[in-house]
């Protein structure tokens, strides 16, 4: 429909007689024709200011904001064409769900019969359709919620603005409504950007992620990137479920290759990993990090250590397994049931091209994978 | 040994039938997940077994004698809510020694079993914040430790982990067992997340309308699921539901003739819903012999796998799961890919009662 390009874009309140707050800082976003990103981010990161911004909501502090080369950040709100599903719904009360849905495309002078087709097609789409004739009032939250995100999906505008579109989905519609969903901005090429706290929402929908926190852009990229590649400790740990396993370290070098050893709470080594060349600079001290999946549990000739099984939890498609090692506490995820129990003793590798390392300091991503062993 | 048992407990408000005939038990050292979606009468139940509320019918017994008459103090049964219920004028020590105060505990004997507690939860640094200076996931430890110091025979859990953040109930997911096993009490914990039930409870009770609709160990109640209901409650994805009608011994899913076991004879003639769980579906982009074709039409990535949303030549829906790997060759989506899966992993419901349609062996 249309790229949408943020540009070094701030937001800062006001609050009489308190200090300024700065909720959004020089974030600058490159939305392609058709893509779909999600903000990401905890309660207070900023996405949704900066939502608010794009629609126009708040007014941009500095910085701009074009689409489709348009400069529109001191356009009013219906002049920039942008559709937006409210986190708080504001769907229309004396309108029913069919007309709420249906307003913007009649105040445009569609065709009727037009209308008519896509509010039923966006209706089926969002399991509303045994409620198109009944009032706002009396459906609920879900429902309204769903009621909000048809509204602005049917317009098919130059960019859509969706603020968590999903929050109040029972889980069992979660899955095949983000399904449709994402078929649906695919099909007709939506632009669009989502404010979402859920990072499995934001994995699943978007094309790439902009992950916020204190107002700052972190990190922007696909899931795949964020996954294999987090800038620093906060995407890292943000992202995944359950979350990455993340140590103190020491690194030491010796005879060409690396030694790197897991940190117990009182800093005494709980496991070594021997990587073949130092990849971390000089940094003696580093935060570890593996992702659960990645970490090989069982049977294994080469282990570099022996957990010793604290929970094992078969959910039906997936093993949840908690171990300690020399007093961490390391969290396992496998496709297969693993026949252990409470104190067993399994033997655990972690692979070297799962190992992350970040600056115990800053928190700065140092290196992704360490090479092969030899 | 047994410590709880509920036996016929029947329960109505004005408004109808909250429980109906519910009876189980649970040991000593064991957890029970009452598991189900709100409104299903979850937290009557609990509110029944603490004395709070008084059955219709039926009888609750602890350690072998009959409590339905008891009062609440009477019965030695710990309790912890979602909303954590503290005392919002008393420190995290008051709140903690609440029930040891009520009690009237030696004051020495107090402070040492509260300390200890509090060590075990991690809270013993909070000791003197008061509720609003603590964070969910301490003000959940607080209420969790307030209901164990007094070591009841029988603890009752209210989703206590509903409003602490993902990562927090993750944490607690993997530690609770541990904690609830050094108490020995007989568990009644309430979830409506189904991982968190599957993962905490050595049984799991099904909640639906007020009556149980299954009783049976996490792994069998995801296998072996009693009715579609249940079925769509355990999984994520849930689980694909495919009308069709068995005709002698195939049904007809997508257009194709799939072979079902003889030991689903009886049910021949039947309309029925067959239910495919997504990690059961085999996605591939060459043809392979038997697979039916599909539209791929979108790829959603979740953790380390991927779900695939596919569409048939009929229009039918279809969820898939596979490998993060895997995935990645599917690229956005909106391409021709093959299906297949085995028969054998279907799971047969009635069209009409939704039950499950269990196989006869001979």
């Amino acid at each position: 429909m249309a790229q949408l390009l943020l540009d070094s874009v701030s937001k800062t309140y006001r609050p009489r007689g308190k200090e300024p707050v700065q909720a959004v800082k020089r974030v600058s976003l490159d939305v392609k024709d058709g893509e779909i990103v999600a903000l990401l981010g905890s309660s207070g990161c900023g996405k949704t200011s900066m939502l608010r911004m794009i629609a126009g909501f708040e007014d941009v502090t500095e910085g701009a904001i074009r689409i489709g080369g348009r400069e529109i950040h001191l356009l009013p709100p219906a002049q920039r064409d942008v559709a937006m599903a409210f986190e708080g719904y504001s769907l229309y009360p004396p309108l029913k769900v069919r007309e709420n849905i249906g307003f913007a495309l009649l105040r445009e002078r569609g065709a009727s019969a037009d209308i008519e087709k896509r509010v039923t097609h966006i209706a089926d789409l969002l399991e509303i359709t045994d409620i198109l004739d009944r009032y706002p009032t009396v459906i609920s939250a879900g429902q309204q919620q769903r009621t909000s995100l048809a509204r602005a999906l049917i317009r098919r505008a130059p960019v859509s603005l969706l603020d968590e579109p999903m929050s109040q989905l029972e889980p069992q519609l979660r899955a095949i409504l983000r399904a449709r969903l994402k078929d649906y901005l695919i099909e007709h090429k939506m632009t669009t950007v989502f404010v979402t706290h859920d990072q499995t929402e934001a994995i699943a929908l978007a094309d790439r992620i902009a992950v916020m926190e204190k107002g700052e852009l972190q990190q922007f990229g696909t899931p795949a990137e964020i996954k294999q590649s987090p800038s620093n400790l906060f995407v890292a740990s943000f992202i995944g479920e359950p979350p990455m396993n993340i140590f103190d370290a020491a690194i030491a070098s010796e005879a060409g290759a690396t030694a790197i050893s897991g940190l117990g709470p009182n800093g005494q080594p709980a496991f070594r990993i021997q990587a073949p060349a130092a990849e971390a600079g000089n940094a003696a001290r580093v935060r570890l990090g593996i992702r659960p999946h990645l970490i090989e549990i069982g049977a294994n000739e080469s282990a570099d250590a022996t957990g010793k099984v604290i929970t094992n939890h078969w959910l039906g498609d997936q093993s949840h397994i908690c171990f300690e090692i020399g007093g961490c506490s390391v969290v396992g995820v496998t496709d297969k049931p693993i026949e252990a129990q409470a104190g067993d003793a399994l033997p655990v590798r972690f692979p070297l091209g799962a190992v992350h390392l970040f600056d115990a300091e800053s928190g700065r991503a140092l290196a992704h994978g360490l090479g092969r062993r030899s | 040994m047994t410590s709880l048992e509920l036996r016929n407990v029947s329960k109505g408000f004005k408004s109808g039938k909250v429980l109906e005939d519910v009876s189980l038990s649970v040991n000593a050292g064991e957890i029970v997940v009452v598991f189900g979606p709100s409104g299903t009468g979850k937290t009557v139940l609990l509110r029944i077994v603490a004395g709070v509320q008084d059955p219709d019918t039926g009888s609750v017994a602890i350690d072998g004698e009959d409590v339905t008459d008891a009062s609440p103090e009477a019965r030695n049964v710990g309790m912890a809510f979602q909303n954590f219920a503290l005392f919002p004028h008393f420190s995290t020590f008051d709140n903690i020694a609440s029930p040891l105060a009520a009690r009237e505990t030696p004051a020495a004997k107090l402070k040492d079993q509260v300390g200890a507690i509090a060590r075990m939860l991690k809270i013993d640094h909070v000791l003197g914040h008061a509720p609003r200076e603590l964070s969910n996931g301490q003000k959940q430890r607080t209420a969790l430790a307030r209901a164990l110091v007094a070591q009841p025979k029988v603890l009752l859990l209210d989703d206590p982990l509903r409003n602490v953040d993902a990562k927090l109930r993750y944490e607690m997911r993997l530690e609770l067992p541990r904690l609830l096993r050094t108490f020995n009490a007989a568990v009644i914990y309430v979830t409506q997340d189904y991982k968190e039930a599957m993962a905490l409870g050595d049984h799991i009770a099904v909640l639906r309308n007020g009556r149980i609709e299954q009783w049976a160990a996490p792994t069998t109640v995801y296998r072996e699921p009693v009715s579609v209901e249940v079925a769509r409650l355990f999984g994520d994805p849930t689980i694909n539901l495919l009308p069709c009608k068995l005709e002698g011994d195939h049904v007809t899913l997508f257009g194709r003739l799939v072979p079902i076991s003889g030991a689903y004879a009886h049910a021949a003639g039947r309309d029925l819903i067959a239910g495919l769980r997504p990690e059961h579906v085999v996605v591939t982009e060459a043809e392979a012999p038997g697979a039916i074709a599909f539209e791929l039409d979108a790829v959603m990535p979740v953790n380390v796998r991927s779900v695939l949303y596919l569409r048939g030549a009929g229009g039918e829906e279809l969820l898939a799961t596979v490998g993060e790997s895997e995935a990645a060759k599917f690229g956005r989506g909106h391409r021709k890919v093959w299906v297949r899966f085995d028969p054998r992993d279907l799971l047969l419901f009635d069209a009409t009662s939704g039950q499950r349609i269990a196989p006869q062996v001979h």
